[in-house]
């Protein structure tokens, strides 16, 4: 059974784990490019659908700290996202950011319980021992976090500036980790992990980050008022208000020069200068972030790196050199090189380095350092040189993002299960196939450009006086209006059964958007990368031999509607009225379910994910049952598709003809396409039931005169 | 391809009422192209029939729905006979010889035709399908540039257009298109007018005995193939 709008957290679980054995769908995009394989696709479809306590659940089933990921994910799934090739990506991180505010991820409480003795010691408390604590816990294992610092968080306490990331948040996730019983020791440095063993642990995850600051290799390097960029966020973040002055330099083209510069923007600094040694093209920092600093007022100067720090009368007088970029080196990028005699000099009264970071792992722990002084791991178990230990995160792989620390995190903790359960590491294998390729450029065409809507933002104004969080949250409308662009790539229609095909190449001339043709052999196909699964075809097919891979295939309308009609008949009301109405619309933004309560009694709803997919044979179903109206209500204009309600007319004209043929007024079954000129569904509603209503009137009292006249 | 058009509602309603259990057969080849008698259209009629069923209040039909592949070879039959026994009447949704075929196959049981099968055509578009061929037995496509006049003129003569043509339409429908008209039209593109100058006489038809079989001679075995 499909879940309708109204059930459950429990049912949704069971309804997937049913329906999984039957998910012919593809991995898509966003979800591959995931670290954490999320499944991106049904969160933001259930958000389309208005369910958002049901995209909660799936947005928590694969991550364990979705709050902090709403805020500070470089959403790699964003740039995967197919929808760049028809106009901009989906807002993925701001709907995810939607769902947990608005499904109240703060109450859910997460059930553990101790089932195995073994202890496993998590050595520092940044994303990745978190989520190596949660789901060494969910497994059952007593798990302890040892942080150096006095609150846990790594570099999301200490790294990432409370504007991005507010700390509340930050606290509800650590908050739940206690409730779920691990055990936490702050202010507490491990130097060697013997000593854990010898307290007992069984395993070890070193997750100790990267926050040892590169040095710029420069004279003056060791003056006052010159800090690196890490210490300076951790002193920032840790309550400390290190004066600046007015003019402050930042050298370095990443995230953490963009979070240094806007946070010394906040602490009162007049002017912040980035100085980066490359052009904006190769800067590694978020362009987002980049264009947002650019707005609060910071000042990048491109192909510009210091070479000389001279302390004259407490300013820092900086020789820099301008630079061109040459020939591109090992990452690809173009390697920057100093334009002879283009020396100038500025002063500055703070200069900040963030040009990168790196681990730093005690020599105590015994474990093998390999390039850029990062821990070697196999990275299929983590596991280190040394037996029971693990390592993962930063301290790994060198400064990374949140996403990725939280997928090693995890990796970690089932391997560590693997371990103390001593058996061989199952290597988990993603059995759906991948969706890869482009768009076609006809499909692409056919497909309606609607543009992104961005999180609204703080006014830079206001962001700069201080530390608040600047990135606000959708309101309901938006949220479904942007979760509703997604293209549900590998999600589309196939050929269920070759062997009903009658090759009637129906599919191929009803498609909207081009996708089905023939192969050179004459069978019919429907590749999987271009079709956008509205349903159309598998509506029309003659064989009933196409359905949508998921469970939006017909099925969902036809359970749906059984179970509507089981709970009609029970209710005994008359006359009874059933609409169709499309879940992504109006019923999505909660217009439709406003319309439902406000409706005179009788009225049932059928959610049906777009009216397209309603076909005749439903109608019929439903005057079967017993129905005396039937209504099917699309979208109108906010239809992220083009003329489905003609579809719609289509069968309904055909399901006329049937009434008609048995007496029944054409009338009592009608289309309904909101306009955008105001008009008002209630109205409609109203009307259409008092019609209803009338009819049934009538053929109540003809069927009493013919009993008279008996 | 055979095209056929569901017969109304209220025909098969007349032709079902003497039967309880009835059995809604689909065909799965020409019947599904045509939309007439698939998978859908079965499902279809098998709910339309339930609705009016359901509001007359003096019905009890119990329908069955089946669709075979094609329902005109006896190998495809063969599927039935598990079904026919608990059914009273077939309703086929198959052209004339899917009903046939079936009425041959299991003569204890009534088979009642669900459409009208119309003609040999192809689909113009989506939903439009129009006729081409009349099964004559005697094509003459060579001398008419690829387009029939028996079944494309509306009197079906060899030697046109007659003079009722006007406009490049013919006399009997302004819609339609003089058949001779386009015949003319594709030959003089192909540069083989002459062919409009010569005189087909009027063919026999009597001599056409019906019904038609083709016999395939086949080689037997062990004949001596020498």
């Amino acid at each position: 059974m499909y879940p309708s709008a109204s059930s459950n957290f429990q049912n949704y679980a069971a309804y997937r784990t049913q329906t999984a054995s039957r998910d012919h769908s593809f991995v898509p995009p966003c979800q591959a490019a995931c670290p954490l394989r999320m499944d991106i696709r049904e969160y933001v479809d259930l958000v389309a659908q208005g369910r958002i306590m049901e995209a909660l659940q799936v947005i928590r089933g694969g991550n364990p700290f979705p709050s902090i990921c709403a805020y500070v994910c470089t959403h790699p799934c964003e740039d995967a996202c197919r929808r760049s090739q028809v106009d901009k990506p989906i807002a993925i991180r701001a709907l995810k950011r939607f769902a947990l505010e608005f499904g109240g991820d703060r109450m859910i409480q997460v059930e553990t319980q101790t089932t195995h003795p073994e202890k496993v010691a998590i050595v520092g408390s940044g994303p990745a021992g978190m989520a190596c604590a949660y789901y060494l816990r969910k497994f059952g294992y007593p798990a302890t976090i040892f942080e150096a610092h006095s609150e846990l968080g790594g570099m999301l306490r200490v790294g990432i500036p409370r504007y991005r990331l507010p700390r509340e948040v930050l606290d509800v996730e650590i908050q739940r980790l206690t409730q779920m019983g691990v055990e936490i020791r702050t202010n507490t440095r491990v130097v060697s992990l013997d000593l854990l063993f010898d307290m007992g642990y069984k395993a070890v995850f070193v997750t100790i980050g990267a926050h040892q600051s590169l040095r710029m290799g420069i004279e003056g390097e060791e003056s006052p008022g010159v800090i690196d960029g890490a210490t300076f966020l951790r002193e920032v973040n840790l309550g400390l208000k290190p004066s600046l002055g007015d003019k402050v330099a930042v050298v370095g083209g990443g995230n953490v020069a963009i979070d240094t510069a806007r946070t010394a923007l906040r602490l009162g600094a007049r002017k912040v200068n980035i100085l980066y040694r490359r052009s904006r093209a190769e800067m590694p920092a978020d362009p987002a972030e980049v264009e947002q600093a650019l707005e609060e007022g910071v000042c990048i100067q491109f192909l510009v790196t210091p070479t000389r720090i001279k302390r004259q009368d407490g300013q820092l007088n900086t020789t820099c050199i301008r630079m061109e970029l040459g020939e591109p080196d090992d990452s690809g990028r173009r390697q920057p090189v100093p334009v002879e005699g283009s020396e100038f000099n500025e002063d500055f009264d703070t200069l900040i380095s963030a040009i990168g970071q790196a681990p730093q792992t005690p020599g105590d722990f015994r474990v093998r350092i390999g390039r850029g002084s990062t821990i070697q791991v196999d990275p299929a178990t983590l596991s280190t040189n040394r037996r029971g230990v693990f390592a993962g995160g930063d301290a790994v792989t060198g400064p990374a993002t949140v996403v990725e620390a939280l997928a090693a995190g995890r990796l970690a903790a089932s391997r560590i299960y693997d371990y103390l359960q001593h058996r061989y590491p199952s290597v988990s294998k993603e059995e759906r196939e991948k969706l890869v390729g482009d768009l076609l450029p006809e499909t692409a065409e056919m497909i309606k450009k609607i543009g992104r809507i961005e999180a609204p933002l703080l006014p830079a104004e206001a962001r700069i006086k201080e530390f608040e969080p600047i990135e606000l949250v959708y309101d309901w409308e938006t949220a479904v209006n942007e979760a509703r662009r997604c293209l549900r790539c590998g999600m589309g229609a196939e050929i269920l059964f070759q062997d009903k095909c009658a090759t009637c190449l129906t599919c191929l001339r009803v498609c909207p958007y081009h996708v089905p043709h023939l192969d050179t052999t004459g069978t019919i196909q429907i590749p999987v990368d271009q079709c956008q699964a509205c349903g159309v075809c598998v509506a029309e097919c003659p064989a009933k031999a196409i359905v949508l891979r998921k469970p939006y295939d017909r099925r969902q309308v036809t359970e749906e509607l059984d179970h509507v009609l089981k709970s009609a008949t029970e209710s005994k009301v008359s006359p009874l009225i059933i609409g169709f109405c499309c879940q992504y619309g109006l019923f999505g933004t909660g217009t439709l379910a406003n319309l439902w309560r406000a409706a005179k009694a009788g009225i049932w709803i059928i959610p049906v994910l777009c009216i397209a997919k309603v076909e005749a044979n439903h109608l019929l179903r439903a005057f079967e049952m017993g129905a005396e109206g039937v209504f099917v209500a699309g979208c109108g204009e906010q239809c992220a598709r083009e003329n489905t309600v003609a579809w719609v007319r289509n069968r309904v004209q055909k399901a006329r003809k049937v009434l008609a043929e048995i007496g029944l007024e054409p009338n009592r079954l009608q289309t309904y396409v909101p306009s955008a000129a105001g008009a008002n569904p209630a109205e409609w509603l109203d009307r259409f039931v008092e019609q209803i209503g009338g009819v049934y009137l009538a053929s109540v009292i003809m069927q009493e005169v013919k009993v008279d006249s008996r | 391809m055979i095209v056929a058009e569901q017969k109304p509602l209220q025909e098969i309603r007349r032709m079902i009422s003497p039967y309880e259990r009835v059995l809604i057969l689909g065909c799965g080849t020409c019947m599904t192209v045509c939309d007439a008698g698939g998978e859908r259209e079965v499902s279809f009629l098998h709910n339309a029939l339930r609705v009016a069923q359901s509001r007359s209040g003096n019905e009890a039909h119990r329908f069955l729905e089946y669709t075979l592949k094609r329902q005109c070879e006896p190998e495809f039959l063969e599927m039935l006979v598990d079904k026919v026994g608990d059914v009273d009447a077939i309703l086929s949704l198959g052209c004339g010889i899917g009903v046939q075929a079936i009425a041959e196959r299991f003569p204890d049981t009534p088979v009642l035709p669900g459409v009208n099968t119309s003609f040999i055509g192809m689909a113009r578009e989506q939903g439009v399908w129009d006729e081409r061929c009349a099964a004559c037995g005697d094509c003459r496509l060579e001398d008419t540039a690829g387009i029939c006049p028996i079944t494309r003129c509306t009197k079906g003569i060899l030697n046109g257009p007659c003079a009722g043509t006007k406009n490049g339409k013919c006399e009997a429908n302004k819609d339609m298109d003089c058949a001779w008209v386009l015949i003319y039209k594709r030959l003089e593109r192909l540069g083989q007018l002459e062919k409009m100058r010569r005189y087909y006489p009027m063919r026999n038809f009597r001599a056409v005995p019906r019904p038609k079989r083709i016999v395939r001679t086949p080689v037997a075995v062990g004949e001596d193939n020498g």
